[in-house]
């Protein structure tokens, strides 16, 4: 195992290739170079690698370049790799459970959805995938301000401000382009992060999901979780049943984040002549989200009944008055 | 690389005069540039020196993306611009075009501050009024106002502050330097000779601790207009902040700037503008023509007196 080095400022692991540190911008320590330290002071014509020509940097290729044999010299610049996944947790559900999972969900949807949706229900399509995301810790200072009802005077609203330590981890934040924002979010309880799998095999019948993100568009979109994250904890904090113009200002520190694969089964079934879609989760049957029919006639006959009600309520009371 | 031997010029002090590395003629380095070129073969030099804690080397560069002719086009356009600047000025060409990179450091911090201010929370009243008709009768409205009602906060606050950038240069003042900013920091690539060979390039003029109290003045700024939108209601007044800063760190940084200069009377210094070597964002003051300013303001002086005229003798 390498050493991993540490932010000197804010704690947070580094990262190969990085010149600055994600969370802070401190910058990294700079790696030593073998050079030979010049002991004197000279003017030194820089020269090119190729023909030994005098090198200049050039506006047009934004890099040093040779004016006799046009190479380019390439400046060092932090690495920006695409996101790829360093670990995938395990499949824990088989596909004959999410089935049965499936059904498991649709019969316990409620009275408004058809009465033989369980058993009218056909699986079209089954597909294991492992979806693309980030998991990350972090221990965060959160300052908020907010207006709320609490302690209102003759208007609505009342100021009030305050800060606190929140201790982030495994928070789950999706890369993922076939499931939504909303499946994720509804999945990523169930996830176990200790039950980690060996990678996928190229022929496994699962799909991975790519990340298709570079690091420092993932660096954003997980800064901007985090925010999310302290904000939603931080209306908790706020006095009163009422919140509005809620800010809160972050000072992460010691952030590590991980990037994942998460099993999942996405389903496509058949109730009459539509087709709905539902994710099972890969490790938890418990969890399944996705869409259902809704039964009209049912609908129909409560709306009905209601104002059959409400219209018996007011023969009453004009009867009665 | 360099094989030459170093000697300081004993006449002036103020130039370095080194032996060229392409064709063993002398050549002089002005001091407090880190860069040179051959004035016989054209060849261009990087002052290497020994590394020297009172000198320190950049830690990054940003590389010129804008150039030269682009520059002067942004700097045209920018001239044609200001209404109240004399004929002459917006009819001017740039000329003296320089590219540069300028010594800079870059500010990071983490911000702590602690406000008291007053809150504005809004609330409506009905009020009636009295008030006569199209008719001339007397009648009783009623109108709803906004009345603010103001409560105080106090609390404190965190952050990171990132990305503060302030000029090491004394030939080019902060002040100037913020007028092109922001500069991508994302593009920060790590200094190497390499990358200002055949550019003008200075060594920081300003000491370390001059630059820190820039960035300090700058990091206030930021941490109030940061405050200000922290807070909540409707509107806040009264907004007053004590800060400190904690783990702060200060890196050379060169950035790309074009300097042009702007002739455009006889009896006139020149103007210079700035252009922002990344993003091609210029900046500068353009002078004024009180001839201009005095038309405007009395032509400005008329149309008032006029409406008050014409409303009197309604
Ligand atoms: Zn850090």
């Amino acid at each position: 195992m390498t050493d991993v080095l540490s932010c000197t400022r804010c704690a947070s692991p580094l990262e190969r290739g990085d010149f600055r540190c994600a969370i802070c911008s401190l910058p990294t320590p700079v790696p030593a170079t073998d050079a030979t330290a010049t002991t004197e002071v000279a003017a030194a014509v820089m020269r090119c690698q190729g023909c030994g020509a005098a090198v200049a940097y050039d506006v047009k290729v934004a890099a040093p370049k040779c004016a006799f044999c046009g190479a380019v010299t390439a400046l060092e610049t932090p690495d920006d790799p695409l996101e790829q996944a360093e670990a995938y947790l395990a499949f824990r559900v088989d596909p004959e459970q999410a089935k049965a999972a499936l059904r498991q969900w649709l019969s316990g949807l409620g009275w408004f959805r058809p009465p033989d949706l369980r058993s009218a229900a056909i699986v079209d399509k089954l597909e294991p995938l492992w979806w693309a995301g980030w998991a990350f810790d972090a221990g965060v200072t959160v300052s908020w301000a907010a207006d709320s009802n609490a302690g209102a005077g003759r208007s609505a609203w009342a100021p009030h401000a305050g800060t606190f330590a929140l201790e982030l981890s495994n928070v789950l934040v999706s890369a993922s382009r076939g499931l939504t924002e909303a499946e994720c979010e509804a999945l990523a309880p169930g996830y176990n992060l200790a039950d980690v799998s060996e990678a996928p095999e190229p022929d496994s019948r699962a799909r991975v999901e790519q990340f298709e993100v570079q690091r420092s568009a993932a660096r954003a979109t997980i800064a901007r979780a985090l925010t999310n994250v302290a904000a939603r904890d931080a209306a908790k904090h706020v006095p009163g049943s009422n919140i509005r113009k809620l800010s809160v200002a972050v000072v992460p520190e010691r952030m590590s984040t991980r990037r994942l694969g998460f099993p999942a089964y996405v389903l496509a079934y058949r109730y009459g002549d539509a087709v709905y879609r539902a994710i099972v989760h890969g490790q938890n049957p418990q969890f399944v989200v996705g869409k259902a029919p809704w039964s009209w006639a049912r609908i129909v006959m409560i709306v009905v009944a209601a104002i059959a009600a409400i219209g018996l309520v007011a023969a009453i009371v004009a009867f009665a008055s | 690389m360099g094989a030459s031997a170093a000697a300081i010029d004993s006449g002036q002090g103020a130039s370095l005069s080194l032996r060229c590395d392409g064709c063993g003629a002398q050549i002089h380095v002005a001091v407090g540039l880190r860069t040179a070129k051959c004035p016989y073969c054209a060849s261009p030099a990087v002052l290497e020196r020994p590394a020297d804690p009172s000198r320190p080397d950049p830690t990054f560069v940003l590389g010129f993306v804008v150039t030269k002719e682009r520059a002067l086009e942004q700097a045209r356009a920018w001239i044609r611009r200001p209404l109240f600047a004399p004929g002459a000025f917006r009819r001017a060409v740039p000329s003296d075009v320089r590219g540069l990179y300028l010594p800079a450091y870059l500010y990071t911090a983490v911000a702590n501050a602690d406000y008291d201010a007053q809150i504005g929370e809004n609330y409506t009243v009905v009020e009636t009024y009295t008030t006569t008709d199209s008719k001339g009768n007397v009648v009783t409205r009623t109108r709803t106002k906004t009345v603010t009602e103001w409560r105080p906060l106090s609390g404190s606050w965190a952050a990171y502050v990132d990305d503060i950038v302030v000029t090491a240069s004394a030939g080019l003042p902060n002040a100037e330097l913020e007028q092109v900013e922001p500069f991508d920091m994302r593009a920060l690539q790590r200094f190497s000779p390499t990358a200002i060979s055949g550019w003008i390039a200075e060594d920081p003029s300003l000491t370390k601790e001059q630059c820190l109290t820039l960035a300090r003045t700058e990091t206030e700024a930021a941490i109030g207009k940061r405050l200000a939108g922290h807070m909540p209601g409707d509107s806040h007044r009264a907004l007053e902040y004590r800060w400190k800063t904690q783990h702060e760190d200060l890196e050379l940084i060169m950035l790309p700037v074009w300097v042009l200069a702007v002739k455009y009377a006889a009896d006139q210094p020149p103007v210079r503008l700035v252009v922002n070597g990344q993003t091609g964002l210029v900046g500068g003051r353009a002078p004024l023509s009180w001839i201009k300013v005095g038309v405007s303001i009395a032509l400005a002086l008329a149309a008032i007196i006029a409406a008050v005229l014409f409303a009197g003798s309604k």
